[in-house]
């Protein structure tokens, strides 16, 4: 029961010997090292160790930036950061949809570009790092996306960044899905536009956030949300977005070239292409390559070119890149086939997982989220896994809430039945001993 | 226990984690605290609830507390424990006037300055706790529960008033349960206490439920903080 054995309210800070043990690091997180109490910049550093060596490292955040040592397959070869052992896995993890990041037309575009062009673009976009290859890319991923104009960017990232800071302004406002992107979160933020956000994929509470607002505002939607693999509510959101006299941007990273017939993405399974003002996607999702785009209207390339700051002041796209991004675009407009077979097997391995009775959330696409929903434990399966032979990368706070981690399988049209069958294999054995299942 | 500990038992100890806009945030804290930013312009109010159930060093007996934080950046010191998580109450209402006097006095915790009532119903897997002051309704708050398991959990509170800025580190040992799958609620009413809240603006579902039963909460000293550092 309570008692005091000092009447004094105020002491000095106990020193580290007189620290209780206080052991329990594993429930910490990158979001405790934020801020620090010094004002010395670095002060932060030996407390952020202490909790790095003594025991997230250990305990399982050593999964994380492992080096891979083969092309993203289905199998490649890994080398455990802890013990430096080298193991073929069974890859789940890489983008890669289609598999067109080895795809020999791909491999053949980037070597004679290399050849030709040489390693780098060595400019600006604006300056002298445009080459031919860049507005031939431009101009066919247009006419793909049926739109006027398309803009490459050097990565998924500075694409959003560049886009939103060059777009929007001080007193604009910004209406988000909770779920998106951190690169559309950072391009709202260096605008200086106003940020609102509303439940992951709620119209009503979109309806709510857009209620009351004025002025040039911005309804930001995802085609396929990256953790959970669900697709956006779009003929709700957007009528909301469009009764309140909103523009809408979606970004579609990871359904561009999965989704519609043509595989447009997601706008285009909807057939609402010509409803969203602004389309945003990668090459790094189902091309297999590096780099992001923004497709509209001529008169936002036009600003674009000279408001996207992180486009204007890095260095274009690598020659390489582009020549095999372009062969990429070629074949999967090209060949559904492709999609075809991604589907086939998104639906093979869902069924797996429906079967042993697995947890996939709210999924639909070709990213399937495996809930694990305990933080802790969910380290100790990855580590299982890849001894087992399976390379599955857990996804834990801050990339999503916490108790809502989950291991994100990444479908590709590139696995194999066999392959499928041999990787479910090992993931149901695995929750089940770990008492998941 | 410490030399300069003090020590408190409760039968329940619960919270939620409510998204509210950081421009509401910011007008609650003290310049020198930055609030968690779990998505970016959307802070975090935590409406604490304590069911306690004897008194502590002021003998001020069985007591309920209802306490409104925001969550801020937890101060992170070379040598120095890691809190789980720090919080910046910026008010707090008690059932008795004595438990009042003694938090007022012991810890700078800033009050609603009359008796409130509380109400305690406990399920098998969910708690409710009603408040209200003078039969006028303040809030309330649904809790459930998930898996259970004993913890010793630190936390940070900051204080801020005309005498200065303190901070004190607690621990709560309990068996406890926490859960983000969004079950429960809070129902905030228009009244004096909730007046710092832009009340349509506070989700009213919690991204995490946070629930210990049968347990204490052991504060260390109170520490003074300089102005001008976190």
């Amino acid at each position: 029961m309570a008692s005091d054995s000092d009447s004094t309210t105020m002491t000095p800070p106990p020193t580290p010997a007189q620290a209780p043990d206080r052991a329990a690091q594993h429930d910490y997180d990158y979001s405790n090292f934020y801020y620090s109490s010094s004002d010395d910049l670095f002060a932060i550093f030996e407390p952020y160790d202490e909790w790095w060596y003594g025991s997230a490292r250990t305990s399982g955040y050593y999964l994380f930036s492992q080096p891979m040592s083969a092309r993203p397959g289905p199998h490649i070869d890994l080398e455990d950061q802890l013990t430096h052992e080298k193991r073929a896995l069974l890859n789940l993890a890489s983008y890669n949809y289609l598999g067109l990041s080895y795809h020999p037309e791909v491999i053949a575009a980037a070597k004679s570009a290399l050849d030709h062009y040489g390693l780098g673009a060595a400019g600006s976009p604006i300056l002298s790092g445009t080459m031919d290859l860049h507005l031939t890319l431009e101009r066919e991923l247009a006419a793909f996306k049926k739109k006027p104009a398309a803009m490459v960017f050097p990565t998924g990232y500075s694409t959003n960044v560049g886009l939103l800071s060059a777009l929007l302004r001080a007193g604009d406002v910004a209406i988000m899905d909770q779920n998106v992107h951190a690169s559309i979160v950072d391009g709202v933020i260096m605008s200086k536009a106003t940020p609102r956000f509303f439940r992951h994929n709620r119209p009503d509470d979109l309806e709510k956030k857009l209620k009351g607002t004025t002025g040039k505002r911005l309804v930001i939607l995802e085609g396929v949300y990256s953790m959970d693999g669900d697709t956006a509510r779009l003929p709700e959101l957007v009528a909301i977005a469009k009764a309140a006299g909103a523009r809408v941007m979606i970004d579609e990273a990871h359904s561009t070239f999965v989704y519609g017939e043509h595989g447009r993405g997601v706008a285009e399974s909807f057939d609402m292409e010509d409803q969203i003002d602004i389309h945003v996607g990668t090459f790094s999702k189902a091309l297999g390559g590096q780099g992001g785009y923004v497709a509209g209207s001529q008169g936002l390339y036009n600003y674009l070119m000279g408001f996207a700051r992180s486009r204007v002041f890095s260095c274009a796209l690598a020659p390489a890149v582009t020549a095999g991004v372009l062969a990429a675009l070629r074949v999967a407009a090209r060949e559904p086939h492709l999609r075809t077979t991604l589907w086939n097997n998104v639906a093979h391995f869902r069924s797996l997982m429906s079967d042993a009775g697995v947890d996939v959330g709210e999924s639909t696409s070709q990213i399937i989220p495996i809930m694990i929903r305990n933080d802790r434990k969910i380290l100790g399966i990855a580590q299982k896994l890849q001894r087992a032979g399976l390379y599955l990368q857990p996804i834990i706070y801050p990339a999503v809430a916490k108790h809502r981690s989950r291991f994100r399988v990444s479908i590709s049209a590139s696995h194999t039945t066999d392959q499928l069958n041999q990787a479910a294999a090992i993931l149901v054995d695995t929750l089940r001993a770990e008492g998941v299942l | 226990m410490k030399p300069g500990q003090v020590q408190y038992a409760y039968r329940h100890a619960i919270g939620g984690f409510f998204e509210f806009p950081t421009e509401n945030a910011r007008q609650l804290l003290p310049a020198h605290l930055h609030p968690v930013e779990p998505h970016y312009g959307q802070s975090v109010l935590s409406v604490m609830a304590f069911d306690f159930t004897s008194g502590s060093v002021d003998n001020i007996g069985p007591y309920g507390e209802l306490v409104l934080s925001v969550h801020v950046a937890p101060r992170i010191e070379a040598g120095r424990p890691m809190a789980r998580a720090a919080f910046y109450p910026f008010l707090v209402g008690t059932t008795t006037a004595e438990s009042r006097a003694h938090a007022i006095t012991r810890w700078h915790l800033p009050h609603f300055m009359h008796d409130i009532e509380m109400t305690f119903a406990v399920e098998e897997h969910d708690i409710r706790v009603a408040a209200a002051h003078g039969g006028a309704p303040i809030l309330d708050l649904h809790i459930t529960d998930y898996h259970w398991e004993p913890v010793e959990h630190f936390y940070q509170a900051s204080m801020h008033d005309a005498s200065g800025s303190y901070m004190a580190t607690m621990a709560l040992n309990a068996p406890f349960s926490e859960n983000e799958e969004e079950r429960g609620s809070v129902t905030l009413h228009e009244h004096p206490f909730t007046a710092g809240l832009v009340i349509d603006e506070v989700n009213t579902t919690p991204f995490r439920e946070l629930w210990m039963r049968d347990g204490t909460q052991t504060f260390d000293p109170l520490e003074t903080i300089t102005p001008g550092t976190r």
